[in-house]
């Protein structure tokens, strides 16, 4: 049981509320570790221009090895498409161009592969996250001619739509000027759902662009009722989080740690000057932000935060660029590093490729953080091919491990056999 | 005002145009028969002392007009009879009568078949490798041109569903905008959807010419892999025909043909309407539909496409005169249509819509002036401008989203099923190609053509009217030079040619300031300029053996919708630089005459591109829109083959296959200095081997003379072909082999009326072109057509 909760918090976003919660109140009885099979599996990607799917592969190591998608894996149906980990159960989602695609759910089978259980009918939704016995979806809006957001319940027992609303993303970044509230991702706690936003004018000229480049907003809704609680709202740091990107991240204490990557922008796609990047805290106690700051541009010598991953008591990997060659906010960082919050330290990762010789890293959510939180997997592609790196979290060195050939590795997940006494 | 002022200047033509000043030209007219007074159809009537002539319809009749008062010397010749001239002395009479009997002959063949070949054969027999489709032979079904294409080797057209649905079709595994089609050797660049191939009936079209790679340069624009040139009808005498058909799903097509011809002044006018309406409602099979509130799927239902209406109206006008002094064709025209859509479904079934349409119209006035012998014997000149200021709508303006069992949900607030959007725009496109043509010593051609397009879009949202970005400047210019030389020899032809292609784009940068919602716009001007070169040469080894060889290295030039984007779904950019391909054509063609019953025709060839820097689309930054960009490089090596053969006038077998090897060949992606997986892999989501046959049976004198019956079968065969890069994955999606027989059953009455029943697709077999989304099943179709004179 453990696992599967700490698989849930490491594959989407992070969730350690309910996950202690469900602890408490179902001790965890022996695992049935002997008849359990379980597998790694890889998302991966060719790399080409046109025709392209994703296929899943299945691995039992991380460290070491080789897979190919040539002649291997179940072929994913349309070129885009995110992946979520929940209730042990693997989802593939289409990014649809706001279209409905299929959403397919995969098992593992007592053979160790994967075994389709359904797939069902969802939105194009720009972030999602499992929360509680869900996956919580919410489809964005970029544009002031229709500035709502509607968000769906996906149950991971019924593998279907079980609620949806919508939320009105003008009233709630509530700006003179009208600029829209747009979420950069979901951090479930508790009984709640934090949604920090950036805002954007979302006119045919404004585009992304802000009048507002200067503060973080986190939106607080109850869950599952989808009720407005309040906005937290902090003038230390820039927005939290980044286009498709997590920036909150609670600890096992319950404090979240919210990262700024200092990249609001003009019409133009221009990043605007603000605030430095740094990590702001949501007080467990208080439920706000408290006076904890972590100037990250300073402790790293002129970089700033583009994704984070939380590996565990206190300590995240974060993926890092540096602010002088900085053009857009979509990212494209090629450095890690480890941050460790409770000691305010900030150490570099040793045994990684050469950052300029990098082309493609997987997204932050779709790595993956070993049980005990004492290694990272972070899918890299150079300019020679993929691999999967282990992340030592203690001494912050790198290990090339298992080599995916010829695509992009677009998520890296874990399943096993649903236990016979579930 | 354009209507207005294209009737005024005909009127003020017709006016100008007092019967003394012109030279009075004379009509001949009669049969051609055999000995046992059977009509010859396709004999050859040639008036040698004027270079002109024509070819006897399926009656054995003809008519040439504008012929000089004066001693004619005329040939008639048709394969499998002998040869015959006669003079005539014209200037007693306008309109002369005139009929021949010709002999057959046993002896001498090879003769004949030189001199009493078609005008479809004459085009087969250029240099360039080109298939024509004899689309009168068509006129009986209630095909539109799209569908008459597919008939062709080498050429696959694919569409998103029914009558009036979206349409693409390749030449040789080229695609989209790297093929391009003329009407009449005018380029039908962004005509707008009222005028699109597959919604024209083939009734237009006399003929339709299809180039595999190397195009000549008097179809003077920037197609890179080939080009369909369709040649409407044009009759030299009055003519009034309609047609009408009823199918199934609703579908109803109206055709009117007419032209008239004053016999005195050289007065024409020439109208081409035509009228599709469909429902669309055919069933689609094996549909998850998707509940609409949990999104748990039904599995496998069969349901009705609910939203996919479709209809449109369009009539070509052109009036003016023919056959003057100073000008053989001088023609002012207006194409006037608009059409509606209601859209369905997305680009995957799963996307499901109820209300989102578009409409959109097209006012085009057009000037065709042909003259040849201009000043001196052999200069020919042709222009052709055309300008249209028809508008397309976007309506999506009902926030529902709906499943295919026609269920929707609603939401409050205004939105739209895709993109909230009442968007509206002209694109103002005009053409004008001018071509010039010097044939000197009777061997040497040299040719100019230039192509001029010009774009300038302006467009608004009534939902979004205060939005200055439809205000800057979406202008393109493109400019085509072409200059070849061409030697007509004996046996042999040879041209070479180099083209300029040349492209200026106007446009506004946006720079946004210090300070509140404060922007600057900077007008900027993008150019590039290229050249391309190629040779095509033919040769004919006897008299019933053809070789010819092509070779170009040739641009495609950006769209300006992929310039500017369409401000929905696609981002522009700015950027893009042309695509550029190396062709290398091989081509052989054999006619065998055993005897004068039996004609058998074969035509093989082969063919390799190399193109680089395709124009693919991609996700923007922020994966929002898509964006076009240079990307990647393919070749491809293929060859197309066809066999007809024909016995009498009565059976003809057809037969045509295709196969084309499209191979990636990106060796390294950028940034990337491995080899790329699927380097040398065959390009997906594109079929590779599909082929036609054909069967037609007419029975003559059926009952009664004069009454016949047509009997055709056809036979479409596509060989199944994967999704995504076939080299990849082992659980694969992919598109299964088709095949689907169409039957068509056609009665005429005396040339008069034409009684047509017609069944396509009559295994009802699931059809599919794109992924998932499926064609019409079984239809069936009456046609009646009638040639009031």
């Amino acid at each position: 049981m453990k696992k599967i909760h700490l698989l849930i918090i490491l594959s989407g976003a992070l969730l350690f509320g309910s996950c202690s919660d469900d602890e408490g109140d179902n001790p965890t009885p022996e695992e049935p570790v002997e008849e359990s099979v379980s597998k790694y599996i890889i998302t991966a990607r060719p790399i080409a221009s046109e025709g392209v799917a994703d296929y899943i592969l299945t691995v039992d190591d991380l460290k070491t090895g080789s897979i190919s998608t040539e002649g291997n894996g179940i072929e994913q149906d349309g070129t885009y498409r995110y992946y979520v980990t929940g209730n042990n159960k693997f989802f593939s989602m289409l990014y649809g161009q706001g279209n409905p695609g299929a959403v397919t759910t995969y098992q593992l089978n007592g053979e160790g592969e994967l075994e389709l259980l359904s797939d069902f009918q969802s939105e194009t939704v720009r972030a999602f996250a499992p929360v509680k016995e869900d996956i919580l979806t919410i489809k964005i809006t970029p544009s002031a001619d229709n500035p709502y957001a509607y968000w769906y319940s996906i149950n991971t027992n019924s593998l279907t739509i079980v609620k949806e609303g919508q939320i009105n993303v003008q009233e709630l970044a509530d700006k003179e000027n009208g600029e829209l509230a747009f979420f950069s991702w979901i951090t479930p706690k508790d009984d709640k759902v934090y949604l920090p936003y950036f805002t954007i004018k979302g006119t045919s000229e404004g585009g992304w662009g802000t009048d507002y480049p200067n503060e973080a907003n986190i939106a607080v809704y109850s869950y599952p009722e989808m009720e407005y609680l309040e906005t937290l709202t902090d003038d230390r740091t820039s927005f939290i989080g980044r286009y498709f990107t997590v920036g909150l991240s609670f600890d096992e204490k319950g404090d979240g740690y919210a990262f700024s990557s200092a990249v609001p922008q003009n019409s133009n796609w221009e990043v605007i000057p603000t605030l430095p990047s740094a990590i702001t805290r949501i007080s467990n106690s208080t439920g706000d932000f408290d006076d904890f700051y972590f100037d990250l541009e300073e402790a790293s010598g002129g970089y700033v935060i583009d994704s984070h991953i939380y590996a565990g008591n206190g300590k995240f990997v974060g993926v890092m660029q540096k602010k002088s060659e900085l053009s857009t906010a979509w990212g494209g960082g090629t450095e890690y590093a480890i941050i460790d919050v409770y000691n305010k330290t900030f150490k570099w990762i040793s045994g990684l490729p050469d950052p300029t010789t990098i082309t493609n890293i997987t997204g932050s959510y779709n790595n993956f953080v070993s049980e005990d939180g004492s290694t990272v997997y972070a899918g890299i592609t150079t300019e020679t091919g993929s691999n999967v790196y282990s992340i030592d979290i203690a001494t912050a060195a790198a290990t090339k491990g298992l080599s995916v050939e010829g695509g992009q590795i677009t998520a890296i997940n874990h399943l096993e056999t649903p236990a016979s006494d579930e | 005002m354009t209507k207005l002022s294209i009737i005024i200047i005909s009127f003020l033509i017709y006016l100008s145009d007092p019967t003394g000043l012109i030279a009075q030209t004379i009509t001949v007219s009669g049969s051609v028969t055999d000995g046992g007074k059977e009509p010859i159809p396709g004999a050859t009537i040639q008036i040698v002392s004027a270079s002109t002539g024509a070819v006897a319809d399926q009656n054995g009749l003809y008519t040439i007009s504008g012929l000089p008062i004066g001693p004619a010397k005329i040939r008639v010749s048709c394969l499998g009879y002998l040869t015959i001239e006669q003079d005539l002395a014209l200037g007693e009479n306008k309109k002369v009568t005139q009929n021949f009997v010709l002999q057959e002959s046993s002896v001498d063949l090879e003769e004949v078949t030189v001199t009493g070949k078609t005008m479809v054969r004459e085009v087969k027999e250029k240099a360039f490798n080109v298939g024509v489709i004899d689309a009168k032979v068509l006129h009986q079904t209630s095909l539109d041109l799209a569908h008459a294409l597919d008939r062709t080797s080498g050429v696959k057209v694919r569409e998103s569903g029914g009558v009036g649905s979206q349409m693409n079709f390749s030449i040789n595994g080229f695609r989209g905008n790297q093929v391009r089609i003329f009407i009449d050797g005018i380029p039908m660049d962004n005509l707008g959807s009222a005028f699109q191939l597959n919604n024209i009936p083939v009734g237009m079209a006399e003929r339709i010419e299809v180039y595999k790679g190397v195009v000549p340069i008097s179809l003077g624009s920037d197609a890179l892999g080939g080009a369909v040139n369709i040649i409407t009808n044009s009759y030299a005498k009055n003519h009034l025909d309609i047609s009408y058909s009823y199918g199934s799903f609703n579908t109803h097509r109206t055709i009117v043909n007419a032209i008239y011809v004053a016999p005195k002044s050289g007065f024409t006018v020439q109208l081409n309407a035509f009228q599709n309406y469909s429902d669309n409602n055919y069933k689609m099979n094996d549909i998850d539909v998707a509940d609409i509130n949990t999104g748990a799927y039904y599995r496998d239902q069969t349901v009705e496409r609910f939203h996919d209406t479709y209809h449109n109206e369009t009539a070509i006008i052109n009036m003016g005169v023919v056959n003057k002094p100073y000008a053989d064709q001088l023609l002012i025209g207006a194409t006037l249509g608009q059409n509606y859509k209601e859209i369905q479904t997305g680009a995957r079934v799963s996307a499901v819509f109820g209300e989102w349409n578009r409409k959109g119209n097209i006012i085009m006035p057009s000037l065709k002036y042909i003259k040849n012998d201009l000043f001196t014997k052999g200069l020919n000149v042709r222009v052709n401008a055309n300008y249209n200021a028809g508008y397309e709508q976007n309506i999506d303006t009902v926030n529902r989203r709906y499943n295919w069992f026609g269920q929707y949900k609603e939401y409050p607030n205004p939105g739209g099923e895709n993109s909230y959007s009442l968007y509206k725009y002209r694109n103002n496109i005009g053409v004008t190609i001018a071509n010039f043509e010097y044939k000197f010593k009777d061997r040497h051609t040299v040719a100019l053509t230039n192509t001029l397009n010009s774009f300038d879009r302006k467009g608004e949202d009534e939902l979004n009217p205060d939005n200055d970005e439809f205000n800057e400047p979406r202008k393109n210019l493109k400019n085509i030079t072409g200059f070849g030389y061409t030697y007509e020899g004996e046996s042999w032809n040879a041209s070479v040619f180099v083209k300029n292609y040349f492209q200026e784009n106007k446009f506004t940068k946006v720079t946004e300031l210090e300070g509140y919602n404060q922007y600057e716009y900077t007008n900027t001007v993008n150019t590039f300029s290229s050249l391309g070169y190629g040779t095509a040469l033919s040769w004919f080894l006897n008299d019933n053996l053809q070789l010819k060889a092509s070779y170009e290295s040739s641009y495609r030039l950006p769209e300006s919708y992929e310039l500017f984007g369409d401000l929905i779904n696609l981002d522009g950019n700015i950027n893009l630089k042309p695509e550029n391909s190396n062709n290398y054509n091989l081509g052989s063609s054999f006619w065998i005459y055993p005897n004068k019953n039996n004609r058998i025709n074969i035509n093989i060839n082969g063919f390799y591109r190399h193109a680089k820097d395709f124009i693919r689309p991609r996700l923007n930054n922020n994966q929002v829109k898509i964006v076009m960009d240079n990307l990647g490089s393919v070749t491809n090596l293929g060859i197309d083959g066809e066999v007809w053969y024909q016995y009498k006038e009565a059976l003809s077998i057809g037969a045509n296959i295709s196969y084309q090897d499209l191979r990636n060949n990106t060796q390294y992606e950028p940034g990337q200095t491995v080899e790329s997986a699927v380097y040398r892999d065959r390009i997906p989501n594109e079929p590779y081997l599909f082929g036609n046959g054909n069967i037609a049976y007419t029975f003559k004198n059926l009952w009664r003379k004069g009454h016949r019956m047509n009997i055709e079968y056809n036979l479409r065969y596509v060989h199944a072909f994967y999704l995504y890069w076939p080299s990849q994955g082992s659980d694969k999606f992919d598109i299964p082999e088709q095949l689907s027989h169409d039957l068509t059953l056609t009665y005429f009455l005396n040339d008069k009326f034409q009684f047509t029943v017609e069944g396509r697709n009559l295994t009802d077999k699931n059809l599919y072109d794109n992924f998932s989304l499926q064609k019409p099943g079984r239809s069936f179709t009456g046609k009646i057509r009638y040639n009031i004179f």
